[in-house]
């Protein structure tokens, strides 16, 4: 094919001496078909390499717009966050840290997100409610879950389905309020539980969110605790009225903690969020400049292609 | 009646009771949304919106 490629240009270049372009443009019709195959067969690589280009660097684009809008979300969502903490600590200095408090009904409380791509901090909640499980396994113990949050629940679905008391989903939908809080916290004491554990994740800074087990018992544990020689065993508690009063203190411990720990996790998936969009934002850029690379390569290489079959054919044909 | 839902029901009617500035911020945070099910033998059971997006203000039960 090449060999009569030349001997046609050649023709030409006889009567046309030093215009290659005419020449080469003569061409195309008496081999319009071969020469069109054979462009079509070098652009398409460079094709493919360029729609890639395209779609990485959009990839890019929305990633980078992510990451702005969790970082954003973020910085507001940490006031609240801290605001909130006040609401918790008191009852927690009141009361102690009791996360090796034991009793017969435990139920968990996995706190995850609702949406996807933001790192592993639901997969780290859901280790540790299983490796929880786990640890607080006995005879004559139960366990059951309420879980908070669509990732959480299809991850825990997969193997505790059994367990799993109930669900709840699209807490942050309108707003995280205290309120809210306090309709899960009614919905979660409806277990009659003994030891309750949250797990979420304690937003400590902006690369910083660790898993964190918060302990609430119900009004007979922390009884068994008091006597235990507990904080609370340093107040004078007196009257009949000691079970109502034990009973609306642990409901309202859990829907403080409920609602700290619901801050605490939304800062952190944004935290998370934001991360992992800055890690993909990486990625792609990096992605881009290898094919940016690999395309100018293409590029030079069909180019050189195509000069060395015209020079070849030129060279056969004066030789 | 939990403690919850009496305390919930208290900081209702004190925030009905505010003036004007503060009045629409805190009325912001008297919002109750979710979604839950109950679930039974390994499978949910009917999804349930919990909407109370005015409050439980007025609503004493």
């Amino acid at each position: 094919m090449l060999r009569r490629a030349g001997h046609s240009l050649g023709s030409r270049l006889c009567q046309r001496q030093g215009q290659l372009e005419p020449a080469v443009q003569g061409l195309k019709p008496s081999f319009a078909v071969a020469e069109e195959a054979v462009e079509g067969a070098r652009d398409a690589s460079t094709l493919l390499v360029k729609q890639r280009m395209k779609s990485v660097a959009n990839i890019g684009k929305i990633t980078k717009a992510m990451k702005m809008v969790a970082a954003s979300k973020m910085r507001s969502a940490q006031v609240n966050t801290m605001n909130s903490r006040g609401i918790a600590e008191p009852l927690l200095k009141l009361l102690g840290d009791l996360p090796d408090a034991q009793g017969k009904k435990n139920v968990y409380v996995p706190i995850t997100s609702d949406k996807g791509l933001c790192g592993g901090i639901n997969t780290t909640v859901c280790k540790y409610t299983r490796a929880s499980i786990k640890a607080e396994d006995g005879e004559d113990k139960e366990h059951s879950i309420v879980v908070l949050g669509e990732k959480g629940r299809s991850q825990l679905q997969r193997d505790l389905r059994a367990s799993i008391h109930s669900t709840v989903a699209d807490t942050g939908k309108v707003r995280v309020t205290f309120a809210q809080a306090a309709a899960i916290a009614d919905g979660i004491n409806t277990t009659e539980f003994d030891v309750a554990r949250l797990i979420f994740n304690r937003f400590h800074s902006a690369i910083s969110y660790k898993p964190t087990i918060a302990t609430v018992l119900s009004p007979d544990s922390l009884e068994k605790e008091a006597e235990a020689g507990g904080l609370l065993d340093q107040y004078e508690i007196e009257g009949p009225d000691r079970a109502e009063l034990l009973q609306n203190l642990s409901e309202f411990n859990l829907a403080s903690t409920l609602y700290n720990a619901l801050m605490e996790n939304n800062c952190s998936e944004q935290a998370s969020r934001m991360a992992a969009m800055e890690s993909s934002t990486k990625n792609a850029e990096e992605m881009l400049g290898k094919l940016t690379l690999t395309y100018n390569r293409t590029r030079q290489a069909t180019i050189t292609t195509e000069l060395i079959e015209i020079i070849s054919g030129a060279t056969a044909l004066a030789g | 009646m939990t403690y919850n839902k009496y305390a919930g029901l208290c900081a209702d009617m004190l925030r009905a009771a505010l003036k004007e500035p503060a009045k629409t911020k805190a009325k912001a945070r008297e919002a109750i949304y979710y979604r839950s099910a109950v679930w039974e033998n390994g499978q949910p059971t009917k999804q349930v919106i919990t909407d109370i997006t005015e409050g439980t203000s007025g609503k004493l039960s």
